[in-house]
């Protein structure tokens, strides 16, 4: 019924189809609500910018931060919030600020400042998507926003280096990651069986930390100490985003791929030994003939509730 | 085992009257009513230079037998190694709960008043350059006032609040006390019976500015259009405030404040 619009965003890597926790919040958002966006993928043929990046393009209409693309979205009608009470709505807020205090400033370390993941994964990965004389200065730039946001929000005298906040900013991300999933607990989403604003807004932010792979990982150990959260976005990825099982880089895919070839074979091995039994026991007139067992292999976790419905 | 908490324990803020801003006020405010609620006794000092003895820099510190604490989280951490707690009765996910709405607070609330403070013209020249470095004498008034402007630019920048409007703030702050009113709904307190430091900080920064007389009345006008969290501020206020007369009673500093600002 709109106008059609167009999101540019960062690539996606890892198993995920963004690798920058606003892109990804975004679209998130746009799968669970139904909205129809086309994903324009910044690529190194892509002309410079001098916005923020996720970017939503509609007729003349820019718009450039999430919260603010999320409210754009909703106006024209793609809301994903709609049953809930208003109580929960507060919630989705105050969940949203603690996201962005405790969370993201570490998030930011672990990404653009952290020498070793920095220089290893991060500068090549973000030069790589980017057109050659921007590539050169691009990454460097968002590393010192990001560095500059960390110093001015969480240090401040005594604290005016980097390494003497980055114990605290740790310290309030594992924090948040443990009130996190408490809050989700058992359950599918945020708030029941639908998923919200909010379960994109942690998704976006988590799914980065989880899949990411960099040399210093701390963070993501924590994550994955929290089976629930870990659930949570694997959930997403597979009824969401339609992407592999168990969304590993292709090496690790072959090494699940071989694991379960053994264990069919081993499995197989184990229903010609009870074949073989059978026969035996068929000759004495015992037992009704068993059934065997068969392998099943792990289909990807169909979600029950549908993904593309439109609110009214 | 928890110790004593002594009798000379005191909360720095700077001079009420002539210098102290909006936003330090409503965390000094908050402090002060969570203290009352744990009925630890303080008394309240103004020092011209408080924001620098303070041990981060941000006002208000306590300083409490030999030990100096400054900001409410931590002031809340040390309180509770004490032995006095307010959120013990809450379960696993209410203290998620209670964390995030602080942290919406935090967010929204005290960098809107923030923003209006040190980012909008006419207030910074009416108010806060005159009260800024009112204890000092001239040229140190202006440049103080300058550099603390050019330090809480930076920081709005980073988080990209730079590039809002003032309505747009203005509706952030609405949408802030729409959260927390819808939060609090018919209850007297946010987690029912008991306040907590989620309540204490409310408090501070919501009774601040609605006490607080700026160049117009929009950013109280927000919070009364919610007339629960108004009914809130006065129920806490006459709770834990009233029938004091030292100087922490909000009863004179609000007609104090009334009158001067200006």
């Amino acid at each position: 019924m709109a106008a059609p619009m167009e999101l540019k965003c960062w690539g996606g890597d890892w198993g995920l189809p963004s690798v920058h926790p606003e892109s990804l919040t975004v679209m998130a958002y746009a799968k669970f609500s139904g909205a129809p966006l086309t994903v324009n993928i910044i690529s190194s043929s892509w002309k410079a910018s001098k916005g923020d990046i996720p970017v939503l393009i509609s007729e003349d209409k820019v718009i450039s931060q999430p919260a603010k693309i999320l409210n754009f979205l909703r106006k024209q009608k793609y809301n994903a919030d709609y049953e809930l009470s208003a109580k929960q709505g507060a919630d989705t807020l105050a969940y949203i600020a603690l996201l962005e205090e405790k969370l993201l400033p570490a998030l930011l370390h672990t990404f653009w400042i952290e020498a070793e993941n920095y220089c290893s994964v991060t500068k090549p990965w973000f030069a790589s998507r980017i057109a050659f004389p921007l590539s050169l200065y691009l990454p460097g730039k968002m590393s010192r926003e990001a560095l500059n946001r960390i110093l001015l929000t969480k240090g401040g005298p005594p604290l005016y280096s980097v390494t003497e906040v980055e114990a605290q900013i740790y310290r309030d991300a594992k924090e948040c990651l443990n009130l996190l999933s408490k809050r989700l607990g058992t359950s599918q989403f945020f708030f029941g069986d639908t998923p919200t604003t909010l379960d994109a807004f942690v998704f976006g932010f988590l799914a980065p930390i989880y899949k990411v792979c960099f040399p210093r990982v701390q963070l993501q150990e924590h994550l994955k100490q929290l089976p629930n959260l870990c659930r949570f976005c694997d959930d997403i990825l597979t009824c969401y985003f339609r992407l592999s099982v168990s969304g590993h880089s292709p090496a690790g895919q072959d090494t699940a791929d071989a694991n379960l070839q053994k264990l069919t074979q081993l499995v197989n091995k184990e229903s010609n030994l009870i074949e073989k039994m059978d026969d035996n026991l068929r000759k004495s007139p015992q037992h009704p003939p068993r059934k065997l067992t068969t392998l099943k292999l792990a289909a990807g976790g169909e979600e029950s509730s549908p993904f593309n419905r439109l609110s009214p | 085992a928890a110790e004593p908490w002594p009798e000379n324990a005191a909360l720095y803020q700077q001079l009420k009257d002539e210098q102290i801003l909006l936003s330090d006020n409503a965390s000094s405010l908050a402090v002060q009513a969570f203290l009352q609620m744990c009925n630890l006794p303080i008394r309240v000092v103004c020092r011209a230079n408080a924001e620098y003895m303070s041990p981060s820099g941000k006002v208000p510190f306590i300083h409490v037998g030999n030990q100096v604490v400054s900001e409410l989280g931590p002031i809340v951490q040390f309180v509770k190694a004490k032995g006095h707690s307010l959120s013990d009765g809450l379960d696993e996910v209410q203290k998620a709960e209670m964390k995030a709405y602080m942290e919406l607070v935090n967010n929204m609330l005290l960098t809107a008043e923030l923003y209006l403070q040190w980012c909008d013209d006419v207030t910074v020249e009416e108010i806060t350059h005159p009260r800024y470095g009112s204890p000092y004498p001239w040229p140190l008034n202006r440049i103080l006032s300058y550099q603390k402007q050019w330090e809480v630019k930076r920081k709005m920048k980073a988080i990209g609040w730079a590039g809002k409007t003032l309505e747009q703030v203005l509706e952030d702050v609405d949408q802030c006390c729409q959260a927390l009113s819808q939060r609090l709904g018919t209850q007297p307190y946010f987690f029912n019976k008991q306040p907590t430091e989620l309540d204490a900080l409310v408090f501070g920064h919501l009774f601040t500015i609605l006490t607080t007389q700026l160049i117009t009345d929009e950013l109280s006008e927000k919070v009364k259009n919610y007339s629960n969290l108004t009914a809130f501020c006065r129920r806490i206020e006459q709770q834990y405030f009233e029938g004091h007369d030292k100087d922490s009673s909000t009863i004179a500093a609000r007609s104090a404040k009334k009158s001067l600002l200006r």
